[in-house]
């Protein structure tokens, strides 16, 4: 009788600890999973804010260097490319990361060429209004690089977490998958050479 | 696969981790006790430097804008918008809940070396400072007189225009003018803003006829240093008076600002 008892005392015990850890792992996951996405958001922002810098940016060039057409064109199609390409962070898996990165890789690197062809026409790089567009625009790849940064924090955070015993199995019951990081994609820092 | 994507996810971990104490150990640390002018290089006098906290200590415990004066001899080879941020995010400086700090890091001009300033702003001041208000900052009211040697001269002109614009007293494109044109009309914008401001808040009092229609704006500041606890540190000394820098509080930086060197 009295084993009968203590079988029952176990088995009510191993219930309430399964469930507390079921739920506080359950929550935590969440809350991180929540945290990676509000991150996202701030990402996809700062990328917006450097698309809307394009059409001010373009217009005010045009007025002084006509003959980069092309440049401006490739700058152009390059934005709609970019801005095409949305992830929200329901999502976000390393498909969809990878060709986010590649359409805004393929806007930077119009971008840059762009920035260096400027550099012949003094009179654009005197326009007042060309310098602070200037600073505006290194002010938001600043803010890319760290809201980047921010977001692969978050995301380890999340990936750690969901990756330790016993939360995988956890994870792997409740659908909790691996988020993707950010990374440098090649050639993308390497500022493109223009002969003159 | 799956042993591929394990190993980029190592090397990506392992990265991760190893920049941030990459930049925390080249990065100076928060001062104890706290200061919002750090001059590491001691080009400013003491005086100097204890001339500018007074300001930034004041408008602190008016505002709750916290401005931070950093000078550094080397950047340890980072970026100068990068060291200028990571002190804001380290440092946590402004209020966590308005994020509302301000950097102003400035490596002097050391031999051949060539010197570079920086101001950065928290998120919640990147509207009323935008980048190419910094960057105007930077190039018209600092370098020209950090070319002369001037530190002194040219982070208390910057301090001087920040104030209004962080306070909201003028607007950024109010300064542009005034930088740009430079007559004496773009001068007296600022006054006029003033005056108008002066004008409406006598005309608000007029309209509350209460007794005492300035004493709320008092009793709030004592009573948010009663409340406030250790978690405002801005507070904390404003009833002494004179009192001196409270602490940083716990704003945030997204790399907004900008700089530039000579």
């Amino acid at each position: 009788m009295k084993k009968k008892w203590i079988t029952i005392g176990v088995i009510v015990l191993a219930v309430v600890l399964i469930y507390g850890s079921f739920k506080g792992s359950y929550n935590t996951m969440v809350t991180y999973d929540e945290n990676v996405g509000e991150k996202w958001s701030q990402v996809e922002n700062v990328y917006q804010r450097r698309a809307d810098l394009i059409p001010n940016l373009v217009n005010t060039v045009k007025g002084y260097a006509e003959h980069e057409k092309q440049t401006l064109t490739d700058v152009i199609e390059a934005r709609a490319k970019a801005t095409s390409v949305n992830i929200t962070p329901g999502n976000l898996n390393a498909a969809s990361m990878q060709q986010f990165q590649q359409a805004q890789a393929g806007l930077q690197s119009a971008l840059s060429k762009l920035m260096v062809v400027v550099e012949r026409y003094p009179d654009l790089k005197a326009n007042q209004n060309f310098l602070e567009l200037q600073a505006q625009l290194e002010g938001t790849e600043n803010r890319i690089a760290v809201e980047r940064k921010k977001f692969n924090e978050a995301t380890k955070t999340y990936n750690v977490y969901i990756k330790k015993f016993p939360k995988n199995i956890y994870a792997n019951m409740f659908g909790f998958e691996s988020k993707p990081y950010f990374e440098a994609v090649k050639g993308a820092e390497i500022v493109p050479t223009v002969e003159f | 696969m799956k042993k591929i994507n394990f190993k980029i996810l190592l090397i990506t971990l392992s990265f991760l981790l190893i920049v941030p104490q990459l930049f925390s150990q080249e990065i100076p640390e928060r001062p104890t006790p706290p200061r919002l002018v750090n001059d590491f290089t001691g080009v400013l006098s003491r005086e100097q430097a204890n001339q500018l906290e007074k300001k930034l200590v004041q408008f602190n415990n008016q505002t709750s804008n916290q401005i931070t004066v950093v000078l550094v001899n080397s950047l340890n080879g980072i970026a100068l918008s990068d060291f200028a941020y990571t002190i804001g995010e380290k440092w946590k400086v402004g209020q966590k809940e308005f994020d509302n700090g301000i950097v102003i890091l400035v490596k002097p001009k050391i031999g051949r070396e060539k010197g570079q300033a920086f101001i950065a702003t928290g998120y919640g001041l990147e509207g009323a400072i935008p980048d190419g208000t910094t960057k105007l900052i930077v190039e018209n009211e600092m370098i020209p007189y950090f070319k002369n040697g001037d530190y002194y001269g040219g982070i208390n002109r910057a301090i001087s225009v920040i104030i209004p614009l962080a306070a909201g007293e003028f607007s950024s494109d109010e300064y542009a003018k005034t930088t740009t044109q430079g007559s004496p009309i773009g001068r007296i914008v600022p006054f006029l803003v003033l005056i108008i401001i002066f004008v409406l808040m006598r005309g608000s009092r007029a309209r509350s006829h209460s007794v005492g229609a300035g004493i709320p704006f008092w009793t709030a500041l004592l009573l948010g240093s009663m409340m406030g606890g250790s978690s405002h540190g801005s507070w904390n000394n404003f009833s002494s008076g004179s009192g001196g820098f409270g602490g940083f509080g716990g704003g945030s930086f997204g790399g907004g600002g900008a700089g530039g060197s000579w």
